[in-house]
This record gives C-alpha cells, sequence and structure tokens, in this order.
C-alpha cells in the first residue's frame, strides 16, 4: 500500500491523489436479484505524480473500483477521496480525466465537436477549447482527423480521440481504464510515451490492465486484484535491477561464495543437465562469482538473467507458483498472514480518513 | 449548472436534428399539412375548417411522434452504448443531464413545430382557411401539452425500457386526454370505489384536454387569458415536478 506522500508545506498533509477505504460493492444478478460481489473491501493510496496500475484477472474488480471513483456506481460501504476531496464533489472530479474501457463517443459528431461538447460541461472557457482541442488531438496523433464523424473512426482511433478527452481540461488525477486496449504496437508505444511525459509533468495516474508488461511499462506501484480484493501490492522501483542464474558443474570452494548466494536459493537443475544452479542477486556478485569459477577451473554452463518482475509478483499474489522445473503453474491455499496484514491496512486506513474528516470539519 | 444543462441541451438537439427518424417524422407531418389542402375541396362549405383542424392536429401527433420515438430511447442510448460515462466522469450533475437531455428535446420540438407552423400559414394562403391570432395560441397549447408530454417520457425514460417508455408515453397521451372524463364518470357511476380510482387517476395524471384548444380556435370561438395563464402555469408546475422526480431517480441510477 502507498504510503507516500509528495513534497508540500512543512507540517501539513498533503492530498493524496486519489484515497480508497473498505470499498465494497455488489450487484444485484439474476431473477431473484441475488447480490454478485464485485469489490470486497479494498484500499489503497495513489501518491501524487506517481502512476499507479491496477493489475486483474478479467471481473476482478478493476473497472467497478475505477467506476466507483468517478461516482458512476455507487458503493455499497467504503470511503473515496479524490485530490483531497470526497469523491462525490464535483468539484474533485473538475480535476479527474477518464478514459473507459472501450470507449464510444456520440458517433454523429466529429472529434472537434465531441471534444468542444467536452470542453463546455468542464466549463472551459470559449475562446480556449478549440485551441486546446486541437492541442490534445495533435498529441495523441489525430489532429489531422479532428473534423472526421466519429462513426468512421476505427477502435484505435477512438481509443486516441478517448485519451485526447481525458487530457482536454489538463486534469492533475487521470482515470485510465485499459488505456492500450485496441492500439497497434505503434500506438502502444506512443501512448506509453505520452503519459511518461504526463507522470513528468507531474500528472497522477491511476490505470488498469490485465496486460503484464502494460502496467510494468508505465507503472510505479501495481495494485493486484482478485476476485474483488487486494491480492497484493507491488511497488516496481524497488529490487528491479535482475538477478542472474547461473548453472555451473560444480561450487567453488572459496569462501567467499557463502557470501556470493547469501540467501538464494540453490537447486539441481532440471531436466536431465549436469550440475548446480545458483542464483545471484546483482551483476558484481555475478562477476565476482564467475571469477572465482575460472580461478578453480569451474566450468559454467549457463548464464540466464531474471527479471523477476511484476509477473512473477503477480502469479505469487494469486498463489499461482511457477515451477521452474516443468513450466506448469500450481495454486497455493491463501496466505492467512497478507489476509490479516490487509485487513488491519483497511483499518488503518479508514481511522486516518476518518481523523482527516474531523479535523476538516474542526 | 445552467452551464452544463445549456451544453447537454445543445448536444441533444443537434443528435436528434441528425436523426433519420426526425426527418422521416417532419416529413409526415409536413405532408399531411398539405394534404389537408388537397382533400379540402370535398368538405364543400367547411375548406378552411378543414385544412386548420387538420394542420392543427398533425402538429400535435407529429410532436407526439418525435417525443415518442426519439425521446423514449434518448437516455436508454446513452447508457446502452456507454457514451454516458464519459460525460458524467465530468463536474456535471445528473440533474443538469436530465435536465439537459429534457430541454434538447423540446428544443427540437420548438423547431419542428415552427416549421410545421409557417407550413400550415403557407397552406392556408392557398386555400379558404381564414388566419387569425388563435393560431398561433394553439400552436403554443400544443407546445406546452407536447412539453409536459416529453418530461413524463423523460421520466419514464429513467425507469423502463425505451419500449416501455414509449407505451406508456402514448398511452398517458391517450388517458390525459380523458382523465377529465373519467372523473365525471366516475362521479356519475355512485361506485365510491370507482369514484376513488378515477379520482386518483385525475390527480396523478396531468389533464392534456386542458391543452385542446383546437376546436376554439378552428370554429373561431376566443380563448381567454386566463386559460392561457392558467395552462402556461398548469404546464410549467406538471414540468417541473416530472423533471424534479426524474433527476431524483436518474442520480441513484447505477451505471455498470
Amino acid at each position: 500500500m502507498s504510503q507516500r506522500q509528495g513534497a508540500g508545506n512543512a507540517g501539513a498533509e498533503v492530498e493524496a491523489g486519489c484515497r480508497i477505504a473498505g470499498l465494497v460493492k455488489s450487484y444485484r444478478t439474476g431473477f431473484w436479484g441475488r447480490r454478485r460481489p464485485a469489490v470486497a473491501g479494498i484500499s489503497f493510496t495513489v501518491a501524487r505524480a506517481t502512476v499507479t496500475g491496477l493489475l486483474g484477472h478479467n471481473g476482478a474488480g478493476k473497472t467497478t473500483t475505477l467506476k466507483a471513483i468517478l461516482d458512476l456506481v455507487r458503493p455499497d460501504a467504503g470511503r473515496i477521496e479524490i485530490l483531497g476531496r470526497d469523491h462525490h464533489d464535483r468539484r474533485a472530479r473538475a480535476r479527474v480525466g477518464y478514459l473507459p474501457e472501450s470507449p464510444y463517443f456520440h458517433d454523429y459528431l466529429s472529434a472537434a465537436e465531441l471534444l468542444d461538447y467536452y470542453g463546455r460541461l468542464c466549463d472551459m472557457p470559449a475562446r480556449e477549447r478549440p485551441r486546446r482541442a486541437l492541442e490534445v488531438l495533435g498529441l495523441v496523433g489525430m489532429a489531422q482527423h479532428a473534423r472526421t464523424p466519429l462513426r468512421k473512426f476505427s477502435k484505435g482511433m477512438l481509443q486516441r480521440v478517448g485519451l485526447a478527452q481525458a487530457l482536454l481540461h489538463d486534469p492533475d488525477l487521470l482515470v485510465l481504464d485499459e488505456p492500450m486496449s485496441g492500439l497497434d504496437p505503434l500506438g502502444r508505444r506512443e501512448v506509453r510515451d505520452l503519459l511518461g511525459e504526463l507522470r513528468q509533468r507531474g500528472k497522477t495516474i491511476l490505470l488498469s490492465s490485465h496486460i503484464v508488461p502494460d502496467i510494468e511499462a508505465l507503472a510505479d506501484e501495481v495494485v493486484m486484484l482478485q476476485e474483488g480484493r487486494i491480492a497484493g501490492v507491488h511497488d516496481l522501483r524497488v529490487g528491479a535491477a535482475p538477478t542472474f542464474e547461473v548453472r555451473l558443474d560444480g561450487l567453488p570452494s572459496d569462501r567467499r561464495v557463502a557470501d556470493l548466494l547469501a540467501g538464494a536459493p540453490r537447486r539441481a537443475p532440471s531436466g536431465r543437465r549436469d550440475g548446480v544452479c545458483v542464483q545471484v542477486a546483482d551483476l558484481p556478485r555475478l562477476r565476482v562469482l564467475l571469477a572465482l569459477c575460472a580461478d578453480e577451473g569451474i566450468e559454467v554452463l549457463a548464464v540466464q538473467s531474471r527479471h523477476g518482475g511484476l509477473e512473477d509478483a503477480f502469479l505469487r499474489a494469486l498463489g499461482v507458483a511457477r515451477d521452474p522445473a516443468v513450466g506448469l503453474m500450481s495454486r497455493r491455499a491463501p496466505d492467512a498472514t497478507s489476509e490479516a496484514s490487509r485487513t488491519a491496512e483497511i483499518v488503518r486506513l479508514e481511522a486516518e480518513l476518518s481523523g482527516a474528516g474531523e479535523g476538516g470539519r474542526r | 449548472m445552467m452551464g452544463h444543462v445549456h451544453a447537454v441541451a445543445l448536444n441533444t438537439f443537434r443528435e436528434t436534428a441528425r436523426d433519420r427518424v426526425f426527418y422521416l417524422v417532419a416529413a409526415f407531418g409536413l405532408l399531411l399539412i398539405a394534404s389537408s389542402a388537397v382533400l379540402s375541396p370535398l368538405a364543400i362549405g367547411a375548406q378552411g375548417k378543414i385544412v386548420a383542424d387538420v394542420g392543427l392536429s398533425a402538429l400535435t401527433l407529429f410532436g407526439l411522434l418525435v417525443v415518442v420515438f426519439v425521446g423514449s430511447g434518448m437516455v436508454h442510448k446513452e447508457i446502452d452504448k456507454r457514451t454516458i460515462t464519459t460525460v458524467l466522469a465530468r463536474p456535471v450533475s445528473r440533474r443538469s443531464y436530465v435536465a439537459g437531455k429534457y430541454c434538447g428535446l423540446v428544443l427540437t420540438l420548438l423547431c419542428m413545430l415552427a416549421v410545421m407552423e409557417v407550413l400550415f400559414v403557407l397552406v392556408s394562403f392557398v386555400t379558404p382557411a381564414e388566419l387569425h391570432a388563435g393560431y398561433a395560441l394553439a400552436f403554443y397549447f400544443a407546445f406546452l401539452e407536447l412539453a409536459v408530454v416529453t418530461a413524463a417520457a423523460v421520466l419514464l425514460s429513467t425507469l423502463v425500457s425505451p419500449l416501455l417508455t414509449a407505451v406508456l408515453t402514448l398511452a398517458l397521451f391517450g388517458v390525459g386526454h380523458v382523465s377529465g372524463d373519467l372523473k365525471a364518470f366516475g362521479e356519475l357511476a355512485g361506485n365510491q370505489t370507482l369514484r376513488a380510482a378515477m379520482q386518483v387517476v385525475y390527480c396523478v395524471l396531468p389533464n392534456l384536454e386542458f391543452f385542446n384548444i383546437r376546436g376554439a380556435v378552428v370554429h373561431g370561438e376566443p380563448v381567454s387569458g386566463a386559460h392561457v395563464g392558467l395552462a402556461s402555469v398548469y404546464a410549467a408546475a406538471w414540468i417541473a415536478l416530472l423533471l424534479l422526480l426524474s433527476g431524483a431517480i436518474f442520480a441513484r441510477k447505477e451505471l455498470k
């Protein structure tokens, strides 16, 4: 859970980009209207000027969470703050740009007309609207299609217009639901670059995806969802350096080897291969290990870098363990410790929010 | 808030103005008014009245069809196509959105009625129909009536499906025109339950017959200023009530 706060005045708590505490949302389904939980008590904070990713399977609760933030669906319980204000407050939504999943717009309008309409809804001055519309269409590479009716646009073009409308009023918080969906490889690259540039400009971005590389390429921190619960949180800024898996035909006898491999797992190689596999935490240690092997004449059979990044963390969080020997995945039982720490986090955030609310009223 | 209502209304107007259904209905309306000039010679001595009666009825009928065809699915379409999410994710209240949708449709109606009225006046020049100020009042009353029906359609569209909205709007239009008769029937029937039921129908539905001055206008009977004022206030009260209810219901709607 992110608890970082941006820089601010001494002694004053700086507002988070978005703060969610104990969010619960269920939908009525079927003839009898039975409630099906979509989000079951999640809490997290999106720090200012960061990119936070919501990662999860289809149906994990990502879109519901984003819609709850924007007051499009009403939570059963929990509290949501956008930029220091309650999410029901329209002044908060004035500072948010939203891109829905597979966006669809009024197809009888041209891209410029659509942005003018949205500009009016954002209370943008009439003189500023056409200039800003062209500017954001240029940012997403659609300036030449400003006068084309939206009904003639492809899915990828609509996605770009969706991004343009989200950026139109220069919002402080961007909420993007599957922003890469429908884009070709070049488009994905352009959007990634654009979002990176927005982060550099201090924008706060909350984006959802079920595509691990998309999130990995953009996010600073990832909240992993499974069946409406937070399965884990992964900080991509920490431990992002690669580790190495080295296959040797024996271990050097030098006493420094123990330090080089301290805490790292050691196992027999998979299949019919000989030797021993060791994990090395970083490149300097790898260099020392290889030098020791050369000194002692130990053959290095293979060296493989392992990023061990988000995908592994995601699989671990979902309770799916990757078996390195055969490449199969198996599910493990839920971790009672992480469940307990999650509950404690919810309680802590709720207390923090209610304290802030009382402070505000005073 | 008014800025948002204005923006949604203009966009709704643009949507309906670019909708084929709207042109189809408008074309039929114009055709009917024009055809009354062709058919009127069949009614010897009453050609003017035929043209006036058919023309004024066509105004209301085709205005009603616009409300039913366009208005009943207006909000649903935005929810189904999810165009509504990017609108309501902005600092726009749901009440403003509903009010904007209503105003946009009423603006469409007004434009359509104005075009039909112009054609009606042109047809009157080539037929024995005698133009007088009463026709302008009839046009105004038709507009008031359709504005109330549109508000009812908007309320129904926040509650039920587009098809049911269309059916119920047509039913409301029909019952609204006979609610006064139903009340009178209940009083004559002598049955307490029937009387109470008819009284309820009369109270919960707008009395649309109050806006029907076509007969009076065609026969050259005067329409009092009090009737005009009362009809305006009556329509405004119903519109306000129906839109308040629509806003309150729509504010609680889940946009999944």
